[in-house]
């Protein structure tokens, strides 16, 4: 319930004005199906290939910068 | 030499910062395409162009946004290329969360993804980046170059849209708590 009551805080900022007395607020209900919908995704964490993405661009900028090195020796 | 080192610093702090983005970033990537291929796709061709232009971002500014930025832009622009594909992934999306099914139940965020997938592309990016990503209104606008006041009220069309494209009444179909709230409604309402 607390958590109910906090998604609506949450909610204020926004918009509440078509929230009816005596029920949850539609608003509230979309919003928390959107961010369910989004944490489950963010939730699946980082997939291997942007790590080692990240690592080549990593090795290939290393790589370069010790060429310029070489050359300005 | 100790310039060298600073350079060397931020390297690490710009690359640790943008893994720390990407898995809202994907998340961003998935609604905005609403399948999982082609957001990594997005978010690949984002990590590349981010890298590419690292000189241009300014440490110490909002890089989450400076990273949505890059990938809002590659996907409208590779949008304008190929046009958006019909949607073709009834159950590619739902066989992707294996983590916590029994949690957030499948056919939800699968009924939730269709939905969203209706959306106009502007309301759909306007709800998700304030609504889930975590961005401010002025910090939307920003990235979508708009002004406030039109994110406003397309966040407000996306949440009349989709309570339709749902069937929310209002009587919250969802939590422990909602069968007691639409008792109580029913009792004490109209």
């Amino acid at each position: 319930m607390s958590d109910d009551i906090r998604k609506k805080d949450e909610m204020t900022s926004v918009q509440t004005h078509q929230a009816r007395p005596g029920s949850t607020s539609p608003n509230a209900s979309i919003s928390r199906k959107l961010r369910d919908f989004y944490d489950a995704v963010q939730e699946e964490g980082i997939p291997d290939r942007f790590l080692d993405l990240l690592e080549r661009l990593d090795e290939a900028e290393k790589n370069a910068a010790l060429t310029k090195q070489v050359e300005a020796k | 030499m100790i310039k060298d080192k600073e350079a060397e610093s931020d390297d690490r702090v710009f690359k640790r910062d943008l893994l720390a983005s990407l898995p809202n970033l994907r998340a961003f990537a998935v609604s905005l395409t609403g399948r999982h291929d082609k957001a990594d796709d997005l978010v690949q061709d984002t990590i590349m162009k981010a890298w590419a232009n690292q000189k241009s971002f300014t440490p110490g500014t909002n890089m989450r946004a400076w990273l949505f930025t890059i990938l809002r832009n590659e996907f409208y622009s590779q949008m304008r290329k190929r046009g958006r594909e019909v949607q073709d992934s009834d159950g590619l999306f739902s066989e992707r969360f294996s983590v916590h099914p029994e949690q957030y139940g499948r056919l939800d965020l699968e009924d939730f993804r269709k939905a969203l997938d209706k959306l106009p592309d502007d309301q759909r990016e306007a709800i998700v980046l304030v609504g889930a990503a975590g961005f401010a209104y002025e910090e939307a606008a920003e990235i979508c170059g708009c002004a406030v006041g039109t994110i406003k009220s397309r966040v407000s069309r996306a949440r009349t849209r989709l309570q339709e494209l749902l069937g929310v009444s209002g009587e919250g179909d969802y939590g422990p708590d909602a069968g007691d709230a639409a008792i109580t409604s029913r009792a004490f309402g109209s």
